[in-house]
């Protein structure tokens, strides 16, 4: 809940003291941090009457002097053009500036160089720069996300950009949760370290005034880690409900769009996948396919029984009875609609991409030894011609993360049955950007003794179920902290920071993207009461296509500047 | 949650800059000053008047005018206005349900009126501001009919809510009612609202307990509690076709329409359409035949003028 309030709380108090009809006016960062926690309607009851984008009001001539003004930014210099361009000319009565981060001082001068009119009353800076899409998961949306794959030296340019927007997306977590961290990064991680570093300057020298809270006895951890550490979980074929609608289909903010997978109804090409606002999806979210299968029947059962009832109407009692719970059973309804639409579409993807069979073969790439049946399995299906190549390719780049060193020749085999197939595709940059020697975590569990025999343990009790029973690294680093036995030589503190015991409020920042498994990962450990409270945070959130691209944008950038040098 | 205001700093270069500039502009700042001054008031007021505009005092800039609300703003107050009549006349109501549920020894006419005042009341008030609110016209500009229906959209969601709480209450009102009339006359509700034979044969037959007067007394008090009924019965009839206008004009909670980001794809897409529609409208009618023959006539009707003049000087 803590990161949704955080975001209302902003917006109410943004609104609460301005009386009248007023409008709206974000930019395309805040228009999802807005639409994630606060909906339409409950806009229209703070009379908010009017909400646009910032680029598109200086488009319009028309002056609406009876409306005030309400501007939610990020403090970007193209913001702040349009907002002087705007100022010079103002349509509204009066504007009220709110900027979801620190704002420098020569931009509030060059704002109020061109406030002649004097239509400014406040200018505020609100912190809610980040997408709150689950209660203890967020993303900073970033756009060219494969940046951060591409060492400092190719990339003189956009790597300081990247940074500085991943640190003010922290910094304004913390303000917002009115906390100063110690910081830890991940040591085999440039990224991460000069991100850590970056974030601790501002926090602790170049705006300590801000970050000067009550220091509680136990300081907050900020664990920065890169997403190379752990390139197998984007990869997987998800099959619990939220992580599988965003491999297969793709979630955005919350919303699902279904408008090119086939033909549906107007009402059900685009739906909303709030656990905030969905009781159903916030029970079954992380339940995995076939649970939800049954689930997803009884409340179909039910809401046939509701409307069963509703069409023998014989006494007005009855219609009036009716008529008192119509809007909910029209709500139900959507909801039912929406739910049965998403299974079946993404039942039809499974039966085309043969998708039990790839996962099964995955799920042991990621989870169990034996090398040469490995070796078979993905032989097996790269020949089967009903497997799609980008299914190919990540099973390949599974077996290759797997089995890099243990035997090489097996490995080109693959790969070049891989390039016979789809010229495209070249899985080798993941080994280059990920492979056994860039990672710190001990990825399949056969580093140390202690791993090997916990895997074999579990290797003879038998799992549950074959397909959900990969672990992302991420729950083996949360059980680490939660022991206190997080290891300084993997996971060092930033300048002199130091920590004694456990931490009780840990941010885990992954640098390139989060996925949805290591959210659910998350969610179960905090709701496992372990004293400790979780939140994860991306620059993106991930499934395998996005990966995909970026590493292969990072491959092609990669490539064309050392063709320069 | 932390926050930080600005607006001191902004301040204090705010008016560090019009210090530096003011002297450029001496003579027309003079009267701009306060021109400016009262204009930021009234933009706070918006029963203001006319507009006003500075005399000019340079090029940069535009005379900023205090506008009037356009007129459909009233409409909208109005209805807001009726709204929290409504919800004053709904809290006296459950008074006098409360009132007329308690046992009295007195007939209850009274309490039975002033509901039935009320109750109609209320209707009449819930129909009138739904009328009103389908009428907010569709005239104006593009960004103009957003607000104008986002505002629609608002007070049609307060009154549905006002009228499915007004039929919630009637319901336990007549809940209570039927089991208030059960329990002194033992008689079943449902018969009453069949029919009346029923009853009145009943009555004939029943001679043992009840002799003419009493009977004829239940017997009002039946027919009294019955009409109360078929008036309520009555209301929630006007409250349902009601609720069923409004439902076209609320948002559903918790769908795609509910979002925000989705409205503003929607206006962009809206008003993009519209220019399309525009420009297309505006090359058919260049284009059109319409126009040629009208300039043909007008060309025909000067030279035939021109003939004229011609004939009356040279005859």
């Amino acid at each position: 809940m803590v990161l949704v309030s955080a975001v209302r709380d902003y917006i109410n108090r943004m609104l609460q003291d301005i009386s009248g009809m007023k409008v709206l006016i974000l930019d395309s960062h805040t228009v999802s941090v807005v639409s994630v926690g606060y909906s339409q309607s409950e806009l229209l009851q703070k009379e908010v009457f009017l909400v646009e984008l910032v680029d598109s009001v200086s488009k319009s001539k028309e002056s609406m002097s009876h409306l005030k003004a309400v501007y939610f930014l990020r403090p970007t210099s193209e913001n702040i053009q349009h907002l002087r361009r705007q100022l010079a000319s103002p349509r509204f009565g009066e504007y009220h500036l709110f900027f979801s981060n620190i704002l420098k001082d020569t931009q509030i001068h060059n704002l109020a160089d061109s406030d002649e009119q004097e239509v400014v009353q406040q200018i505020q800076e609100f912190y809610a720069d980040f997408v709150a899409i689950d209660p203890y998961h967020f993303t900073l949306n970033m756009p060219s996300n494969h940046i951060y794959m591409l060492p400092a030296v190719v990339d003189t340019s956009n790597l300081p950009h990247f940074c500085d927007r991943v640190v003010d997306g922290i910094a304004s977590i913390f303000l917002s949760l009115k906390r100063r961290p110690i910081i830890r990064y991940q040591r085999t991680s440039d990224i991460a370290k000069r991100i850590a570093q970056e974030t601790a300057r501002l926090m602790y020298q170049k705006e300590s005034g801000l970050f000067d809270f009550r220091r509680m006895e136990v300081s907050p951890l900020l664990l920065v880690i890169d997403r190379r550490d752990d390139p197998v979980v984007p990869l997987l074929n998800q099959w619990t409900y939220q992580a599988m609608v965003h491999e297969l289909i793709g979630i955005q903010d919350n919303k699902v769009d279904l408008r090119n997978i086939g033909k549906l109804p107007k009402d059900q090409q685009e739906v909303v996948l709030s656990s905030e606002q969905d009781a159903f999806f916030k029970a079954n979210m992380y339940e995995n396919f076939g649970d939800i299968g049954m689930n997803i029947k009884r409340l179909v059962d039910e809401f046939q029984q509701i409307s069963k009832s509703n069409q023998s109407i014989q006494t007005i009692e009855d219609m009036a009875k009716f008529v008192d719970k119509y809007p909910e059973y029209r709500k139900m309804h959507g909801n039912v609609s929406k739910h049965v639409t998403l299974v079946t579409e993404m039942s039809k993807i499974v039966e085309e991409r043969k998708l039990m069979l790839v996962s099964q073969t995955e799920q042991e790439l990621a989870c169990n030894g034996g090398q040469v049946a490995a070796f078979e399995a993905v032989t097996n299906l790269l020949n089967n011609e009903s497997i799609s190549d980008i299914d190919r390719l990540r099973l390949v780049m599974l077996y290759a993360l797997r089995y890099e060193k243990e035997s090489p020749v097996q490995l080109m085999q693959l790969f070049n049955k891989l390039a016979s197939r789809s010229a495209k595709y070249k899985p080798g940059f993941v080994l280059k950007q990920a492979g056994v020697d860039k990672r710190t975590g001990d990825l399949f569990g056969n580093r140390d003794l202690l791993n090997i025999a916990r895997n074999m343990a579990r290797g003879l009790k038998g799992v549950e179920n074959v397909y959900t029973q990969h672990q992302p690294l991420l729950f083996q680093t949360m059980e680490s902290i939660s022991k206190g036995r997080l290891r300084d030589v993997d996971y060092p503190y930033v300048g002199n920071h130091f920590q004694q015991g456990r931490p009780q409020e840990v941010v885990i920042f992954i640098v390139g993207g989060t996925t949805y498994e290591e959210s659910r990962s998350v969610a179960l450990q905090n709701a496992s009461n372990s004293g400790i409270r979780f939140i994860l945070g991306g620059s993106v959130v991930l499934n395998s296509k996005r990966f995909l691209k970026d590493l292969e944008e990072g491959q092609r950038m990669a490539r064309s500047s050392t063709a320069v040098v | 949650m932390a926050t930080r205001n600005r607006t001191v700093v902004y301040r204090r270069h705010r008016d560090a800059v019009k210090s530096v500039r003011a002297p450029l502009f001496s003579s027309a700042s003079g009267s701009g000053g306060p021109v400016i001054e009262m204009a930021s008031l009234l933009g706070s007021n918006r029963s203001s008047y006319a507009p006003l505009s500075t005399e000019d005092p340079g090029p940069s800039r535009d005379a900023f005018t205090v506008g009037l609300p356009p007129s459909w703003v009233d409409d909208s107050e109005q209805v807001a206005a009726n709204i929290q009549r409504a919800r004053a006349k709904m809290a006296e109501l459950v008074k006098a349900h409360a009132k007329a549920l308690m046992p009295s020894f007195e007939d209850g006419k009274e309490d039975q009126h002033l509901i039935e005042a009320l109750t109609q009341e209320i209707t009449d008030i819930l129909r009138r501001s739904e009328k009103r609110l389908q009428k907010l016209s569709a005239s104006g500009s593009a960004e103009d009919s957003n607000i104008r229906k986002n505002v629609q959209r608002s007070l049609a969601t307060d009154l549905q809510n006002l009228s499915v709480d007004l039929r919630r209450k009637q319901s336990t009102y007549l809940k209570r009612l039927q089991q208030q009339k059960e329990g002194p006359d033992g008689v079943d509700l449902e018969m009453n609202l069949n029919g009346n034979k029923s009853r009145l044969e009943d009555d004939e037959f029943s001679d043992v307990g009840f002799n003419e007067q009493q009977t004829v007394k239940i017997k009002k008090g039946q027919q009294e509690r019955e009409r109360e009924i078929n008036q309520v019965v009555q209301s929630v009839n006007e409250l349902a076709q009601i609720m069923k206008d409004l439902s076209v004009l609320v948002i559903d909670q918790g769908t795609i329409v509910d979002r925000i980001d989705y409205n503003i794809q929607t206006v962009a897409v809206s008003v993009d359409e519209g220019l399309k529609q525009l420009q297309k409208a505006e090359r058919t009618q260049k284009k059109g035949g319409m126009v040629r023959c009208a300039t043909v006539l007008v060309i025909m009707c000067f030279v035939m003028l021109v003939l004229l003049i011609l004939k009356e000087i040279l005859f």
